[in-house]
């Protein structure tokens, strides 16, 4: 396969797993308004947690990790996922009862910096700051693919993985449940005057959100067949915002113009030009503030991003009758006192 | 006694408070306030600016907690519990400044205020979707109506947000009878709103009591709680200062000189 | 014990560190009522720049470098917010966008130092220094005269918050912007007068420990970041005084824990006290009311 091709699928590949890890964070800030600046720390958890699942134990890899079960794909990209979701779930019992906005912002950023610090130092948990390698080539074996023919391969899988999560993600933002994630977004307040546990639906969409950074996370692991520490650096949160802010805030279609936009032209390009010798990593550095440039003038002209979120418009057209409605028309429905009473014994 | 005999000795009443304050930076917003609303009528709480009403009916609905005292809904304790919580027992609220939920639609913001909605579950969307799908259905036919009702069918499918200040004020009213309440908190429903407007509202309030639905609503139109109000309390500097009718009450020279002197002569020299 | 008490002195040196740089942050929280996720960053920019002043052309020595790294880092917080922050922060009521703003500022600035200055390691040109002993404690000189700015600076803001009528004005708007601005505060002038002190402090707070440290990265700031904002919850986020409480209990903690732990992970005892503090008192020692 000549080399483009293989940078033509690498970047297919990026862009169906951006559009997934788009997906998780839209839920959790998009749709529900929660500032998850650690959404690369349950990234990263998916990944090693997938990868470390999938390989064989520790004993003669000269590497050393936990776990090690020889899980085979799919089932490792599950487990990372759900992993990711019980991180979220410690994490949200902790805080989010406590806090408003910007203080539960402050602990995710620390939350991410220090299972950084942590993953990067405690070499018995993930191999350290060397990370993973040598990660299992999902099927490469039963389906004899070389070196060559797993890029595309994995390429089409991870096309698949986004395909499904896409339909069960809508599945959600269309039902009553996305719809509450919405109203608490807007006022939590009238939420919660409406009788909505605020809390219980922001843990909901923590733990949704983050099975969808886990499950991203163990594709990347296991298409690049490793993953270290300067893979999520935690600015790399940053990027996914950029992604779901450009394309459309609470807007899955969006999420993939943005995808498209952000992680593919601005970050993965950029890796296969050639750098400039006498200033190495300057593109890299130009190409992350034009990230936060263009994630700025974005939110500033166009807040609502390319592809806006769609109006939900009634199941009845305008011209229907309206005499099958008035039949149940201000139906308030007062209940005798006993319900109430119910309610508080409940 | 003028208490009594506004409301009757056999009266049931569905929310008591009793000698609830609370402090702003050490100013008391709320100072001792204690009154009962009777179940099935109009109640009226009136009272100068700054008398602490609103924070009332903040502490009532449950988004702030009182420094002391306690709440009843029926009899129920209530005291500082979470609003989400007080709201399953019944009570809704509008809010003095509408919040409406600016990005969702009119149809979408009565959508969200019914109670246990089995679509709200993670686990019936997926194993469950014909009783989601039966359940959103009634619940879009009822808002439909409601919203029909209270004349706001054509706006259906705008943004709140886009709403006028009157309209916003009717979103708030019928997100509010969506969540079929017992108890209705009104802050100022006609607040800001024009003549014909303020009559349509008082005609929905009466239809309200007519299904059932108990009513307390701040309210400074004496006017309007002449015509529609059962029973009044008035609320000064944080204390209830008396209760009854806004007839008896206007005989109570405390009254009028809180508050009833200045809006009686200014409403019979205009 | 010895060992206890060494550890005690590096602590001490690290609370200086923190409570420049937590007492920057709360006094700018105050005013405008949202967290600056960029200022790790403006901690890291206002070290290169001293690094600049100090190995640059003008070769001058560490002190006044410092003083003119803090002073630039002042200068450039006053622009930013006057032209990025303040123009989001007015335009749109909900906090999101401006938080998401300064998060995105600090990608900005962190790689504008990365093409500046390279990811090299550096040090600043000050003179080896022979480690002094004080009573149990070992300290270099330069790490007596951080404690002795620290302390100082702490000094003047007390003052300055409660004598001043500019900090009698920024503690007004602290509490209540608009009763401030209808009490005749020029609201604005001290937004701006804020942003300065509060970037200078950064910059200042930033070669401070780039000096203890003895050497200085591009992300030494933002990796700081989160030890700043543990200091700020478990003093009370918004209260200076919790700052400069959270400092000295956050500096301490991280040092003497080194001594029974791997010192690789002393400064994640930071966030072991983060998570202590939400759990058992979630508005911190200082809580304010309403900003909690």
């Amino acid at each position: 396969m000549s080399a483009f091709w293989y940078y033509v699928f690498t970047l297919l590949f990026f862009l169906f797993d951006y559009f997934i890890l788009a997906m998780g964070l839209n839920i959790q800030y998009g749709e529900t308004g929660i500032l998850n600046f650690a959404y690369i720390g349950f990234v990263a958890i998916g990944a090693y947690v997938t990868g470390a699942v999938s390989m064989p134990d520790s004993a003669g890899t000269g590497q050393h990790y936990i776990l090690g079960l020889n899980i085979p794909f799919p089932i490792n990209l599950i487990i990372g996922g759900l992993t990711a979701s019980a991180l979220a779930l410690i994490v949200a019992l902790i805080s989010l009862r406590r806090l408003r906005t910007d203080y539960l912002a402050m602990v995710l950023i620390s939350l991410s910096l220090v299972l950084y610090d942590i993953c990067n130092n405690f070499v018995p948990l993930f191999n350290g700051a060397d990370g993973l390698y040598n990660v299992p080539e999902p099927m490469a074996g039963v389906l004899k693919l070389t070196t060559n023919s797993f890029v595309p391969f994995f390429a089409g899988v991870a096309g698949v993985v986004a395909l499904i999560m896409w339909f069960l993600m809508s599945r959600i933002t269309r039902s009553p449940l996305g719809r509450t994630f919405r109203a608490i977004r807007d006022d939590a307040g009238v939420a919660s005057a409406l009788g909505k546990g605020v809390f219980r639906y922001q843990l909901t969409s923590m733990l949704i959100g983050s099975f969808y950074a886990g499950v991203g996370g163990g594709l990347i692991i296991q298409f690049g067949g490793s993953f270290n520490p300067s893979a999520w650096l935690p600015g790399e949160t940053f990027v996914i915002f950029a992604v779901i802010i450009v394309g459309g805030v609470g807007n899955n279609i969006g999420m993939i113009a943005g995808s498209l936009l952000v992680e593919t032209l601005l970050v993965h390009l950029p890796a296969f030009l050639p750098s400039i010798p006498s200033h190495p990593g300057l593109i890299e550095y130009v190409d992350a503030m034009v990230i936060g440039i263009l994630l700025m003038v974005m939110l500033w002209f166009r807040p609502q991003g390319m592809i806006p979120e769609r109006i939900r418009r009634s199941p009845i057209s305008a011209s229907t009758p309206l005499s099958s409605v008035t039949a149940v028309a201000a139906r308030a429905g007062a209940e005798p006192l006993s319900t109430v009473e119910e309610g508080g014994a409940s | 006694m003028t208490d009594q005999e506004s409301r009757g000795s056999s009266d049931e009443m569905i929310l008591t408070c009793e000698g609830l304050t609370k402090a702003f930076l050490g100013v008391k917003a709320v100072n001792g306030a204690t009154f009962e609303v009777p179940k099935g009528k109009i109640t009226a709480l009136i009272g100068p600016n700054g008398a602490g009403k609103t924070t009332v009916v903040n502490i009532l609905s449950g988004a702030m907690t009182s420094d002391s005292g306690t709440t009843h809904i029926g009899s129920t304790d209530v005291t500082n519990w979470p609003s989400y919580k007080i709201a399953r027992l019944g009570l809704m609220r509008t809010f003095q400044l509408s919040r409406e939920l600016g990005d969702l639609t009119v149809l979408e913001n009565l959508l969200v205020a019914p109670k246990h909605q089995p679509g709200e579950s993670l686990v019936n969307i997926f194993l469950r979707p014909s009783l989601v799908k039966r359940v959103e259905c009634e619940n879009v036919e009822r808002a439909l109506g409601i919203l029909q009702t209270y004349g706001l069918y054509d706006l259906r499918d705008n943004r709140a947000r886009e709403l006028s200040g009157g309209q916003k004020k009717l979103l708030e009213i019928s997100r509010g009878v969506m969540a079929s309440p017992t108890l209705l908190l009104l802050d100022e429903p006609m607040a800001g709103v024009n003549p014909a407007l303020i009559e349509r509202i008082g005609g929905y309030i009466l239809d309200l009591k007519a299904q059932g639905v108990t009513v307390l609503m701040i309210e400074h139109n004496l006017n309007v709680v002449e015509k529609i109000c059962d029973h009044v309390i008035v609320l000064a500097e944080g204390k209830t200062l008396a209760t009854g009718r806004l007839s008896d009450l206007r005989a109570n020279p405390e009254v009028v000189t809180a508050y009833l002197g200045e809006v009686i002569n200014a409403s019979t020299h205009s | 014990m010895q060992q206890f008490w060494l550890a005690f002195g590096f602590g001490l040196v690290t609370a200086s560190v923190l409570a420049i740089s937590a007492v920057g942050l709360s006094l700018q929280f105050g005013i405008t009522n949202y967290i600056n996720f960029a200022y790790g960053d403006f901690m890291a920019l206002g070290a290169f720049l001293t690094l600049e002043v100090n190995s640059g052309f003008l070769h001058l020595n560490i002190w006044f470098a410092m003083v003119g790294g803090s002073l630039g880092m002042g200068v450039l917080a006053v622009l930013i917010n006057r032209f990025l922050l303040s123009p989001f922060a007015r335009r749109f009521d909900k906090t999101f966008y401006v938080l998401i703003v300064t998060f995105g500022l600090s990608l900005i600035i962190l790689n504008v130092i990365y093409a500046i200055w390279g990811a090299n390691v550096r040090a600043y040109n000050m003179p080896i220094e022979q480690v002094l002993h004080i009573g149990p404690f070992l300290l270099t000189r330069n790490q007596l005269i951080v404690m002795a700015i620290s302390l100082s600076l702490m000094v003047l803001v007390h003052i300055m918050l409660k004598t001043t009528r500019l900090g009698k004005s920024m503690r007004a708007m602290s509490d209540n912007t608009t009763l401030a601005m209808t009490s005749g505060i020029d609201t604005k002038r001290i937004t701006t007068i804020t942003w300065f002190l509060s970037g200078t402090m950064a910059g200042l707070a930033g070669t401070v420990l780039g000096i203890t440290e003895g050497n200085l990265t591009p992300a030494s700031g933002e990796l700081f970041l989160f030890v700043i904002f543990a200091a700020v919850i478990v003093g009370g986020v918004g209260s200076i005084y919790g700052a400069m409480a959270g400092a000295v209990l956050i500096g301490l903690a991280t040092e003497i824990s080194a001594v029974f732990i791997n010192p690789s992970y002393k400064l994640d005892v930071a966030f072991v006290l983060l998570i202590l503090t939400l759990l058992f008192r979630p508005s911190g020692l200082f809580a304010r009311p309403g900003k909690a």
